[in-house]
């Protein structure tokens, strides 16, 4: 569900870095209250292990396919949301930045729509609930399944809007949600089960670490700032969304202000030099301009690409003898 | 237990990576992270139908990440981990938005596919610039350029916690996933039962692991936020050339992104 930075607009992803930013904000401002011996340690190896958990696949009955968890709640059951989101984000950022899952300015979206919806929403709302009643291998189990599915379906439908919002996608918004959440409910399903067998092995095992995490925390109140502040969240991006999604792009707004048009022409002698150079030497006089611009430009960067090899190649190879 | 393997050596990769950035070429890695969020931001400016404008965006990770020896061959085949949610998503275009756009010769191409191709390209610059960006300066660097731009101390800690024992634990998991190939018959993925032993295992691990980490920490004088240092040597600002090299890349940027473009066309 990692979105990339193709998949969204300037106006989405500033929003969505807002929201994720406000939010990280106040889960470190709640970790600092918090007095549990090593949580931050706790935190980050358990961020650390939810990334390598996610290189393990389990078989999904049926079907020869497999899946992976996303780790939300299962981080959430053990430190409670507040560090579990700091620690689920913090897997984000670093999958961002190293292993190209998910674009950049995309990240305040994977945050919200993955860190935020498992750890802020789901697990307060539905996992807390019903494990407070008594924490039986059945009642984990559907608590697992119930809140995964419900924050991968939240995730997979704001996947959808935002992507919608930024009009990459040609789909209209009910076909692209009902797609995204029907596919997504099969995951969430799977994502749970998981969750629960996890929960359910630890809690055999050490039932100490299960039973005591995340019983510090005021329910109520934490709630409700949780689902005020998502609901104002999406309030924002979407309104301020749709109105940016009707101007112009910031960026064009602001050249065409200084310039007098969003694109800057080339005059002058050598701009009519440069366009009689053009004329002699166009590669594909008789094509579509479009298509002979994105063939030319294709060419020009494996040249670019190719004369950069060529030039480093044995600087290189110079420093791998060196190192050995 | 293929993917272990491979997230092993992308860090493996990333570490090696820094060591052999040219010097010469290195920003500051402030500028350099700067110059990132501004080729970002123009790219995802650039309008869904302008195919060619994106094209020569590439110029930017395929530039900076040759001359700085990270190899752009590397840069692009770790960038294609974007395609699958994009595909997904962009696929449809070309089923729903059948308006031409473009004719070569007989072939008509439909706006739908000018599109998914876009989506697509903006997707993978995007992820490269940033790729190209972390291999050449290094995830430590930027952590603590973002904890000198104001990022709190407890996000860039715990990045800085969760990127060193990602390897740890990634190592552990590896060995276990071994015993288990070597028992396993062949079988690729697990069945939930031995998976759920296999994860809950590797998170009791984890646990005590941070048990002793939290101690040795503590031994150590650890107040809460990870100690700053600097390495001149590799990611110092290089006087005029980084301004130069910036400078640049600005310009040619801002050209490429409100610029009339070069044609190939008559």
């Amino acid at each position: 569900m990692h979105m990339s930075d193709g998949l969204i607009s300037t106006p989405v992803a500033a929003v969505a870095a807002v929201a994720a930013a406000a939010l990280i904000g106040v889960a470190g401002a709640k970790v600092k209250k918090d007095t549990r011996p090593g949580l931050v340690s706790l935190t980050a190896v358990l961020g650390a292990f939810v990334f390598a958990a996610q290189m393990i696949n389990f078989s999904i009955p049926g079907t020869g396919s497999s899946g992976h968890i996303i780790g939300g709640v299962l981080l959430s059951a053990f430190l409670g949301p507040w560090a579990a989101f700091l620690a689920l984000s913090s897997v984000l950022i670093i999958q961002c930045l190293l292993f190209a899952d998910g674009g950049l300015l995309a990240l305040g979206c994977n945050i919200v729509n993955m860190a935020a919806m498992s750890c802020l929403i789901a697990y307060p709302l539905v996992f807390r609930p019903i494990v407070s009643r008594g924490a039986s291998a059945a009642r984990i189990m559907g608590a697992s399944v119930l809140s995964c599915t419900l924050a991968l379906e939240l995730g997979a439908c704001l996947v959808a809007v935002e992507t919608k919002l930024s009009g990459v996608t040609a789909l209209s918004t009910g076909t692209f949600l009902l797609l995204m959440a029907g596919i997504h409910l099969a995951i969430g399903v799977g994502e749970g089960v998981a969750t629960g067998a996890v929960l359910a092995f630890v809690k055999r095992m050490r039932p100490a670490l299960l039973v005591g995490a995340g019983a510090g925390e005021p329910r109520g109140r934490a709630t409700g700032a949780i689902v005020g502040f998502a609901l104002a969240a999406l309030a924002i991006a979407g309104g301020l969304s749709l109105a940016a999604s009707q101007d112009p792009d910031g960026l064009e707004w602001s050249v065409a202000r200084v310039a007098g048009s969003a694109e800057v022409p080339a005059s002058g002698a050598a701009a009519a030099r440069a366009q009689k150079v053009q004329d002699a030497t166009a590669a594909m006089p008789d094509y579509d301009n479009t298509f002979a611009g994105v063939a030319g430009a294709s060419l020009v960067m494996l040249t670019v690409w190719g004369v950069c090899a060529l030039l480093t190649h044995r600087r290189r190879a110079a420093a791998i003898t060196e190192k050995e | 237990m293929g993917k272990i393997d491979k997230a092993l050596s992308a860090l493996s990769e990333m570490e090696r990576g820094c060591v052999a950035a040219v010097p010469g070429y290195a920003a500051s890695t402030r500028v350099s992270m700067l110059l990132t969020l501004l080729y970002v931001c123009l790219l995802l400016s650039v309008p869904l139908q302008d195919l060619q404008r994106l094209v020569w965006f590439a110029s930017f990770p395929i530039v900076w990440a040759s001359v700085t020896g990270v190899g752009y061959g590397c840069v692009l085949k770790r960038s294609l981990y974007v395609l699958p949610l994009i595909l997904f998503v962009g696929i449809f275009n070309p089923l729903v938005d059948t308006a031409p756009a473009w004719t070569i010769g007989a072939l008509t191409v439909s706006r739908g596919w000018v599109s998914f191709v876009s989506v697509a390209l903006r997707g993978m610059l995007a992820v490269q610039a940033v790729l190209t960006l972390t291999a050449v300066c290094g995830f430590a660097d930027v952590c603590r350029e973002l904890r000198a731009a104001g990022v709190p101390s407890f996000l860039t800690t715990q990045l800085q916690l969760v990127y060193r024992y990602m390897s740890v634990l990634l190592e552990e998991l590896l060995v276990m996933g071994r015993a288990r190939t070597a028992r396993g018959y062949g079988r690729a993925s697990y069945p939930l039962r031995l998976w759920a032993a296999m994860a809950g295992q590797l998170f009791l691990r984890s646990v005590d692991r941070a048990e002793r980490i939290h101690r040795a920490m503590l031994a150590r004088g650890f107040d809460g936020t990870m100690p700053r240092y600097t390495s001149a040597e590799r990611h110092g600002a290089h006087g005029a050339g980084a301004v130069v090299w910036c400078v640049c890349w600005v310009a040619v940027l801002c050209y490429l992104r409100f610029g009339a473009i070069i044609c190939f066309t008559r």
